[in-house]
């Protein structure tokens, strides 16, 4: 027992330790050092993991820090909570965010403040295994704060560009109004409860009758919550402009691991939504209209970036889809492997990035098949895992929260088909306009260095083999995670598909059939092309209209931020320069014009003096005969 | 006697420098050891505070009406004797690197002010409090009528007139909830609690009282005098008056109003929470168009105050130790806002955020500093303003979840000003302009501050445990009550 | 001392009353409406003599020495105050060449 809570203690320790030696020194540190400390530091991590994972059988054990806040009845620990999930959680991460490091001392290696970079992206792994082993809400806020703070220093690491500014803050600031949810649902939760730590909570919550409003009102605060953090509808326009930042950051941060916080939160708080099915429907259409969404605004991108931040964005409606419909494990096999496949993506997309001197715009790129061999190949891997291609591993994962989908409601499976379609056609546009046909840039193309194609190779491979880690049993499998995550999280156990194997097949054929028309039409319209599609105002209407994002940043522009900032400026000019200051000022200014007009008795005539006193002394006689 | 020597070492130590008036360095080296020592003094009076109140000196003052000079301290009274004890060295040490005037004088007039600040929160008699909360004023008059910046004169004046006004106001409810005590009236805070009042005296009382402390936070609509007078005043004044003066509001509103009209606070508790907490939003949002940097640290600290003000309203445990355990906190908060908006002030030659921008290149440590600084005044967990905010939005639901929605939007708003200001400061292109990054004697400022932030952050309990069993005790009195 | 008080005592109170009221309305007339500083100064003792009239009256009326040791009081208030009033006569007599008292509303503001 010493043995692990001196492990779990270490996990979080290594990224801490490696921000703070990093940092501090960053002066002094170059590319490698610095790289090499922080990569080392994470992989440390991970291998303390694996042999925590490795020594755990489905226990929750409770790591106990300090008491952090304790008030009257309120008693927050600091502690930590070793189970299956936030075991599952900080094994991937470990290991994603170690590849992802290692890559970015290839990536970043010209840039003057790298070891700041570092640092940072140090701090951000040390505050997303606070988000997972926290063994309460509050120890978990501690790190759904600390990655928005990172976010947003990382988005804005470019710091001389008022855009990437701009989009720091957005994110943060739109994380920020989740998080408000996030905090009413935790006072919520301290005042039914009387305590915050989850065990309790979800015991005292699984004796409580379904629907009653005090847990639906905690799921929905709580889901406000996830949807800033995971981008979802309504607060999902700061992911694709969080691309500003550099690429690993992307692929680490608004790909693989702080954008599924929330579907974390989901799953560990899985026993309040399975009592909330009124809450479950609102998560899996909020779900399924943001992976549409997402899919939509894909297809008409042309930043390369933004490709695969829509894309995102579609992913993670189809994780909270299968929150919605209670298949919780499936989500966090989707989490998974979108883990895998979508860093990927993104480290491929930095590597042609790298190799094109920082191009981003994918029609200026084309033909890089041969001369980014390594990235073309694994970049491949991870285009057919993502549109779900079977067996690798994004067709395991889908499949599975398509087939819940299926058995609570038929539409919704539906329109996730036709995202997943939807998906293959963006998907393979980005791969034919990048690798397939000619270079349409001026650049001098080509392969990025060791250290960055190692680790495209080792997701690659992840990518491909990772459905094995839940296989149905359809195929022989036995469900693995789900059989893993069952200890952890109350609600994967009710989860179970009621469907016929015959079903099962066949929806498994036709949505894989669908996928490969859907590449095959992809490829007659981009396969070979070598001009593009024209600027969006030349579209017809509803095509224009999905190319600029639905409008939904002009939308927020004219309904939040305008109305804000002349709010701002306008209780300023009116409300304190002509309100409240001139009434101060006028109280002065009236009580100096009454003495003003009281000084004129004092007119320096004698006899009007004894007058005044006369008459002061008869009122003074009167009033003392009147009152007696 | 230890108690005491928090208020004669600053006056002993002030008297001297006026006498002497010896040259800047050795005036400042003189204040900053006679602040260190009461520093030293009040920690020592926490690690050896047993959890009870103490009466530490009691002498006849004017026998004839029983009233005694006594001072002592409980929990709520500590906690404001290690605020002032804490951040005086740091306010003293500000006039290292941003002097003002004549060395001498100023150090004078903060420890005279210390000295004053120091009574108010150990006086334990109604008429002691109330010469001490007066006298404190004078010395910040002083000092921001000589060494203000624009208009000071008239500026320096409304705002002596308006938190003037405050203390007769409070000084005509002491008189006439003394005139209510049994004979002798001795003015003492435990007769005064002891007073019973009908619930219409309450009803009007409460306001008279509450005026005073309205006007000193400043609480939304008494606030008038704040924004330009922390604007224009010396960095070392805006201190003084942000970090510790408004914090007599809170501990008056918890000494007198909690305890001398409870009925009163009961009936008035909604309204009050009402205008604080529109108040701490109207702030927030003006604050995210300022153009002047100190101005829009002062429009933050009034948004900070509405809440605390709001939370200890709520009248439990959570909203009042959270508003408690803010004050602290919040008063660390201003010291590292005004002073690292001096830092600039001194860099740029103004506070106009327009001059600054593009400096992050220039000011890379400077620029660590400040966004450490900027994640407390956001409230990030692990810094000390998390506990405090979290806990009084738990005060705020458990008494209205939607008045909890109002005051959980503060963390938006907060944030959208904050992170604009810093981008305002620091980010964007390269501006070509010669200015210095934080230097030694600058981290020696911050860094011990930062380092605050953080511990206080992780170890909340440290501030927590003075509260905990004084707060319990009011909310047993509240509990008798209905 | 006896027949002190006896005497006063043979006119009946009521005449005391009206002769002192008399007096102080004649010195207060005096005092509001005449210019010479000099009269005034003159018109405020007849004012303060009026009163001493009836208070050693009431003191004889009464049997209580009280009233008469306050007017020893006011004689000596008097005295001072003639003091005072002559000096500024003086002063003013210097400075303006003349008695008028509103010379004096110079002084106002």
């Amino acid at each position: 027992m010493v043995r692990t809570d001196l492990l779990a203690m270490l996990v979080p320790a290594m990224p801490l330790l490696g921000t703070l030696i990093i940092g501090f020194g960053r002066r002094k540190f170059t590319a490698n050092t610095a790289g090499g400390l922080a990569t080392v530091l994470v992989a440390l991590s991970f291998v303390l993991t694996l042999v925590l994972f490795l020594g755990h059988h489905g226990e929750r054990h409770i790591v106990h820090l300090f008491n952090w806040i304790t008030v009257g009845e309120m008693q927050i620990p600091f502690t930590f909570q070793i189970d299956a999930l936030s075991l599952w959680m900080m094994l991937f991460i470990t290991g994603v965010a170690a590849l992802i490091h290692g890559y970015s001392i290839g990536y970043m290696h010209d840039d003057p403040r790298v070891a700041t970079f570092f640092a940072q992206l140090n701090l951000f792994t040390f505050a997303m295994l606070l988000l997972v082993m926290g063994s309460n809400f509050l120890v978990t806020f501690i790190g759904w704060e600390g990655v928005g703070l990172c976010s947003y220093l990382l988005i804005g690491f470019w710091y001389k560009t008022p855009e990437f500014n701009y989009a720091g803050r957005k994110a943060f600031v739109m994380n920020r109004i989740g998080d408000v949810g996030m905090v009413l649902a935790m006072a919520l939760l301290f005042l039914q409860f009387g305590t915050l730590n989850y065990a309790p909570v979800m015991d005292k919550a699984g004796l409580m009758a379904p629907n009653n409003p005090v847990v639906i009102t905690a799921t929905l605060l709580l889901f406000l919550g996830a949807t800033g953090k995971s981008a979802q509808i309504p607060l999902l326009t700061w992911l694709p402009d969080a691309m500003a930042g550099p690429t690993p950051v992307s692929a680490l941060i608004h790909a693989a691991t702080m954008v599924t916080a929330g579907v974390f939160l989901v799953v560990r708080s899985s026993v309040l939504y399975e009592l909330a099915p009124y809450t479950q429907q609102i998560v899996l259409w909020v779900g399924v209209a943001t992976a549409l969404f997402g899919a939509t605004v894909g297809l008409f991108q042309n930043d390369i970036k933004k490709v695969l931040a829509y894309s995102t964005v579609s992913q993670l409606g189809y994780m909270f889809a299968a929150m919605g419909v209670g298949a919780y494990s499936a989500g966090m096999f989707h989490v998974t492997t979108h883990a895998f496949f979508k860093a990927l993506l993104f480290l491929g997309a930095g590597s042609v990035i790298h190799a094109l001197g920082g191009e981003q715009d994918i029609r200026k790129m084309g033909g890089l098949k041969n001369t980014t061999r390594t990235t073309y190949v694994t970049f491949l891997v991870a285009t057919l895992a993502i549109a779900g291609i079977p067996p690798l591993s994004g067709f395991f994962s889908k499949d599975s929260i398509m087939a819940h989908a299926f058995q609570e409601s038929p539409l919704a499976y539906a329109l996730l088909v036709f995202a997943a379609m939807l998906t293959a056609l963006y998907m393979f546009r980005l791969l034919f306009l990048t690798f397939f046909g000619t270079y349409r840039g001026k650049a001098h193309p080509h392969e990025s260095p060791r250290v960055m194609t190692v680790p495209l190779v080792v997701l690659a491979v992840l990518s491909a083999v990772g459905g094995v880690l839940n296989i149905p049993h359809i195929f022989g499998g036995n469900e693995w995670l789900k059989h893993h995550l069952i200890t952890a999280a109350d609600g994967v156990a009710n989860e179970d598909l009621a469907l016929s194997a015959a079903t099962e097949y066949g929806l498994m054929a036709l949505s894989t059939i669908l996928v490969v028309l859907t590449i095959w039409y992809a490829w007659t319209l981009y396969g070979k092309k070598t001009t593009l599609d024209g600027e969006p105002a030349d579209m017809p209407f509803l095509k224009r209209l999905i190319a600029k994002r639905w409008m939904l940043d002009e939308l927020y522009a004219y309904l939040f931020e305008r109305p804000f900032s002349w709010l701002s400026r306008h209780l300023f000019t009116l409300g304190e320069a002509k309100v409240a200051v001139p009434v101060t000022v006028g109280t002065g200014e009236a009580a100096q014009g009454f003495g003003e007009w009281l000084r004129k008795l004092q007119n320096g005539n004698t006899s009007f003096y004894l007058f005044g006193m006369m008459l002061g002394m008869v009122l003074l006689l009167l009033i003392t005969l009147l009152s007696a | 006697m230890a108690l005491l020597a928090l208020v004669l070492i600053p006056l002993i130590a002030a008297s001297l420098l006026l006498a002497m008036r010896p040259a800047a360095a050795t005036a400042r080296g003189l204040a900053l050891v006679s602040t260190l020592l009461t520093l030293a003094v009040v920690l020592w009076l926490w690690y050896t505070w047993a959890g009870t109140a103490v009466t530490a000196y009691s002498l006849d003052w004017v026998p004839a009406w029983g009233m005694r000079f006594t001072i002592g301290y409980g929990g709520i009274g500590l906690l404001m004797l290690v605020l002032t004890g804490v951040l005086f060295p740091f306010i003293i040490g500000t006039g290292y690197k941003q002097p003002v005037g004549d060395a001498a004088l100023v150090n004078a007039l903060l420890l005279y002010s210390q000295a004053a600040l120091f009574g108010v929160f150990m006086a334990q008699n109604a008429f002691l409090f109330y010469i001490f909360f007066e006298l404190s004023l004078i010395p910040i008059f002083f000092l921001l009528l000589r060494w203000g910046g624009e208009h000071k004169r008239a500026i320096t004046i409304r705002f002596f007139l308006y938190t003037l006004l405050g203390g007769l106001a409070l000084l005509f409810s002491i008189a006439y909830a003394t005139l209510q005590t049994p004979a002798p009236h001795s003015a003492d805070f435990s007769a005064l609690a002891a007073l019973q009042l009908p619930a219409a005296t309450q009803q009007w009382l409460f306001w008279t009282l509450f005026l005073a402390f309205a006007i000193k936070m400043p609480i939304f609509p008494f606030h008038s005098w704040q924004p330009e007078t922390y604007t224009m005043a010396p960095t070392q004044g805006t201190m003084v008056l942000s970090a510790i003066m408004g914090k007599m509001g809170i501990y008056g509103i918890v000494v007198f109003l909690f305890t001398i009209v409870p009925i009163g606070t009961a009936y008035w508790q909604h309204l009050v929470i009402g205008l604080s907490l529109f108040g701490a939003v109207y702030a927030a949002v003006i604050a995210f168009r300022q153009d002047d940097f100190k101005r829009l640290v002062a429009y933050s600290s009034m948004s900070h105050l509405g809440l605390m003000c709001a939370a200890l309203f709520t009248w439990n445990a959570y909203g009042i130790s959270g508003g408690l355990y803010q004050t602290f906190a919040h008063g660390v908060l201003m010291v590292c806002l005004f002073y690292i908006a001096g830092m600039m002030e001194q860099r740029v030659g103004g506070n106009d955020l327009a001059r600054m921008g593009g400096l992050k290149t220039r000011m890379p440590r400077f620029a660590l500093l400040f966004m450490l600084i900027v994640g407390n005044a956001i409230s990030m967990p692990l810094t000390q303003s998390f506990p405090g905010e979290w806990l009084m939005f738990n005060g705020l639901w458990q008494l209205n979840p939607w008045i909890a929605l109002a005051g959980v939007v503060l963390i938006v708003l907060g944030a959208i000003y904050m992170l604009y200001v810093y981008q305002r400061v620091l980010l964007g292109p390269d501006r070509d302009v010669a200015v210095a990054d934080a230097d030694g004697e600058e981290h020696f400022m911050l860094v011990p501050l930062i380092a605050i932030i953080f511990l206080v952050g992780l170890f909340p309990n440290l501030v927590l445990q003075l509260v905990d069993a004084p707060v319990q005790q009011l909310l047993n009195t509240f509990t008798s009550l209905h | 001392m006896e027949n002190v008080i006896t005497a006063i005592r043979v006119v009946p109170l009521g005449h005391y009353f009206f002769l002192c009221f008399l007096l102080f309305a004649i010195g207060m007339a005096g005092a509001l409406l005449r210019r010479n500083i000099l009269i005034v100064i003159m018109c405020l003792e007849l004012m303060l003599n009026s009163v001493n009239l009836l208070l050693v009256a009431l003191s004889a009326f009464l049997g209580d020495t009280g009233g008469q040791v306050f007017v020893f009081f006011i004689m000596l208030v008097a005295a001072a105050e003639v003091t005072v009033g002559l000096a500024i006569l003086v002063q003013l007599k210097r400075n303006t060449d003349g008695v008028d008292i509103n010379q004096l509303n110079r002084l106002k503001w």
